[in-house]
């Protein structure tokens, strides 16, 4: 697979506080906050129909659950393998959503979320976002 | 010498060896989590739980060790030290923790089992919402089926329409739309603080 540079976020599931406690262990089953894993929008025909990347231009390979991605952080060079254990994000909810290094280095389309221990292996949980490339 | 490592051994020097690490510390850079985050590419096995991140709910506090229990019954015991980043809404001290407040927290494991912190976010939620109604100081959003109620902060809410740089006016948010908003759980409610509101203006 060719790189992708997208926008990263990143989301809770498994058991949890607050807001998470009833976020369940996502479509594989086997999600966990604190593992290493991430959703991917092209899990499933039933997975594609809701998050619809194509809306936005965007043609992602099918990948399944236990599916390894590898993703680099533009803006620090950090790099993490994850692998697949939901469906998400809702690519067609954000089309064009742009996040930038400090002006540099903009990435656009929301393409990947990941456990907060993944995304806070990349960066701060309180940016949000990430402008990032992922391969595989 | 790598920085990221650098860090590390100052970061369990500081909570082992005294004041006299911080020197070290500063002199390497920013305290600031971005500076947490050098460049360098992660050990951890894809799939596998990161043995130096820590999730749960603060049952006790020690001086600055804060005991917390984990949602799948990990008992964490995490150092907070001059070195450690900690956010609540917004980048804070280590004095605005509470017990029962949620938090992830990132470090390096020491000898003794507990966890030194790099950083730590507390009580931090980052939700996929649609919103149900926008009050002059409230925003009511649903969330997986349940009504959560988002408390504007005068001077720390922001929102994020498109591509454009962050902004204190919450009200071009449509309701019925769909945002991501990153904010701070208040224990034991349906309700949060807004940091930050990501949505199409």
């Amino acid at each position: 697979m060719a790189g992708l540079y997208g926008v990263a976020s990143w989301f809770c599931c498994g058991n949890a506080w607050g807001p998470c406690g009833t976020a369940g262990h996502g479509a594989c089953g086997t999600c966990n906050s604190g593992s290493y894993q991430h959703a991917w929008p092209n899990t499933s025909d039933a997975c594609f129909a809701i998050t619809r990347p194509d809306s936005c231009g965007e043609y992602l390979n099918r990948r399944t659950c236990g599916f390894t991605h590898y993703t680099t952080n533009l803006c620090n060079g950090r790099r993490v393998a994850t692998q697949i254990a939901d469906c998400g994000p809702q690519t067609d909810l954000f089309c064009g959503q742009t996040v930038c290094c400090g002006g540099t280095n903009c990435t656009w389309n929301r393409l990947i979320d990941f456990t907060p221990a993944a995304f806070s292996a990349l960066g701060s949980l309180s940016s949000g976002v990430l402008p990032v490339l992922i391969t595989a | 010498m790598d920085i990221s490592m650098d860090r590390r051994r100052l970061l369990g020097a500081a909570v082992l060896g005294g004041t006299g690490a911080f020197v070290g510390a500063t002199a390497l850079g920013s305290l600031a989590p971005e500076a947490a985050f050098a460049s360098g590419t992660s050990e951890v096995a894809p799939g596998a739980p990161d043995p130096d991140f820590a999730e749960g709910r603060v049952t006790g506090i020690e001086g600055t060790l804060l005991i917390v229990a984990g949602s799948d019954g990990t008992r964490w015991r995490i150092r907070v030290t001059n070195g450690s980043s900690v956010w609540k809404l917004r980048p804070t001290t280590f004095g605005a923790v509470r017990v029962g407040d949620g938090l992830y927290a990132r470090g390096v494991r020491l000898p003794d089992g507990s966890l030194a912190a790099d950083a730590v976010w507390v009580n931090i939620v980052n939700l996929h919402v649609h919103v149900a109604s926008i009050a002059r100081n409230a925003v009511h959003f649903d969330h997986r089926g349940k009504r959560i109620v988002g408390w504007v902060v005068p001077g720390t809410s922001a929102a994020v329409y498109n591509d454009t740089p962050p902004i204190a006016d919450l009200s071009l948010m449509k309701v019925g739309s769909h945002v991501q908003v990153l904010g701070a759980w208040i224990p034991d409610t349906n309700e949060i603080e807004i940091a930050t509101v990501y949505a199409a203006a």
